[in-house]
């Protein structure tokens, strides 16, 4: 009896720490970027990214393709009616893990290189991506960061007359 | 021949005029001014509600919209780019209509009561309602 009550009792004190080890850091307001790899011209940025980092390496990020806000109005209407058809498609979600998690120091502020792999869906269409990309522990926050190039064909987004490629600028600080 | 000649130097010249009218108008479209649209009167729970019971229906009705949302600020912050970002809280704790100005707001502080006119871009589920381009209206 004892013994199962101690099991029980040990049970508990390590669910109850395993939950304390997770840690979230949130932001509802990261910034997502991007930029047409053959023209600086189109160029657009998201202020409204919601993404969550926990210190298990797990990361998700959410976007309203509506949210990118360009210099031109007119391209920003062409990106949303003709290109990513934003009313069918109006967000584009991320789920992965950092891979290298555990060379990521939550308690040590500093710059630490990571790989971020995982499933990015936009425009309907689901596909596995790694990025090279930096955590930066800062205090009670984190600032993670990447850049990468996204194919829009391998999106199904066809916009080859304006652009093939775009650079994304992940840019969230999150507590 | 001298006429043709004339009548095609007229012809470049229109179509050169058109062309330059055209790149002006496309890189000089103003942005949408929310100050001058009609918007559609919610409180921030209706709007919560509207997305979590029916996200296709609630963007069918919303998306793209601008809307005039009655709340009571639950919290004040500042965006990557500096803009001015505001939370309405919402029956579920999880998730808040995330609202931010196209300008600076004069003075608002957490708690007040306010009528936010903004365009709405979507919902992210377990996180919140977007609105942005958004202005105080009396």
């Amino acid at each position: 009896m004892y013994t199962k009550l101690s099991l029980l009792f040990l049970f508990y004190v390590l669910s109850v720490s395993c939950l304390q080890a997770q840690k979230s850091f949130v932001t509802r307001n990261g910034q997502i970027s991007f930029v047409a790899t053959n023209d600086d011209d189109v160029s657009a940025v998201n202020n409204e990214v919601a993404s969550r980092i926990t210190n298990n390496g797990q990361i998700t990020f959410s976007l309203l393709i509506k949210s990118f806000f360009f210099q031109y109005a007119e391209m920003q209407d062409h990106f949303n009616s003709d290109y990513l058809q934003s009313n069918t498609y109006p967000r584009s979600d991320f789920k992965g893990n950092i891979t290298n998690i555990q060379s990521v120091n939550f308690s040590k502020n500093g710059i630490y290189p990571v790989t971020v792999q995982g499933n990015l869906t936009l425009h309907g269409i689901t596909k596995p991506i790694t990025v090279p990309g930096t955590i930066e522990v800062a205090d009670n926050k984190i600032i993670a960061k990447a850049r990468f190039i996204l194919v829009l064909s391998d999106f199904n987004i066809h916009a080859d007359r304006v652009a093939k490629k775009v650079a994304i600028q992940f840019n969230c600080t999150c507590q | 021949m001298k006429k043709t000649l004339k009548y095609f130097l007229i012809l470049v010249v229109v179509v050169a005029i058109a062309a330059t009218g055209f790149v002006v108008y496309v890189y000089n479209k103003p942005h949408r001014n929310v100050a001058k649209e009609k918007a559609v009167t919610l409180t921030a729970e209706q709007l919560y509600h509207a997305f979590k019971d029916n996200e296709q229906q609630a963007n069918q009705l919303y998306l793209d919209k601008a809307i005039e949302l009655t709340g009571r600020i639950a919290q004040i912050a500042t965006n990557q780019q500096g803009q001015t970002v505001i939370d309405f809280n919402t029956a579920d704790s999880m998730v808040t209509i995330n609202c931010t100005f196209k300008n600076k707001p004069a003075n608002i502080k957490v708690g007040d009561s306010v009528h936010f006119k903004g365009i709405c871009t979507g919902y992210i589920p377990d996180m919140n309602v977007v609105m942005n381009n958004g202005i105080l209206v009396e």
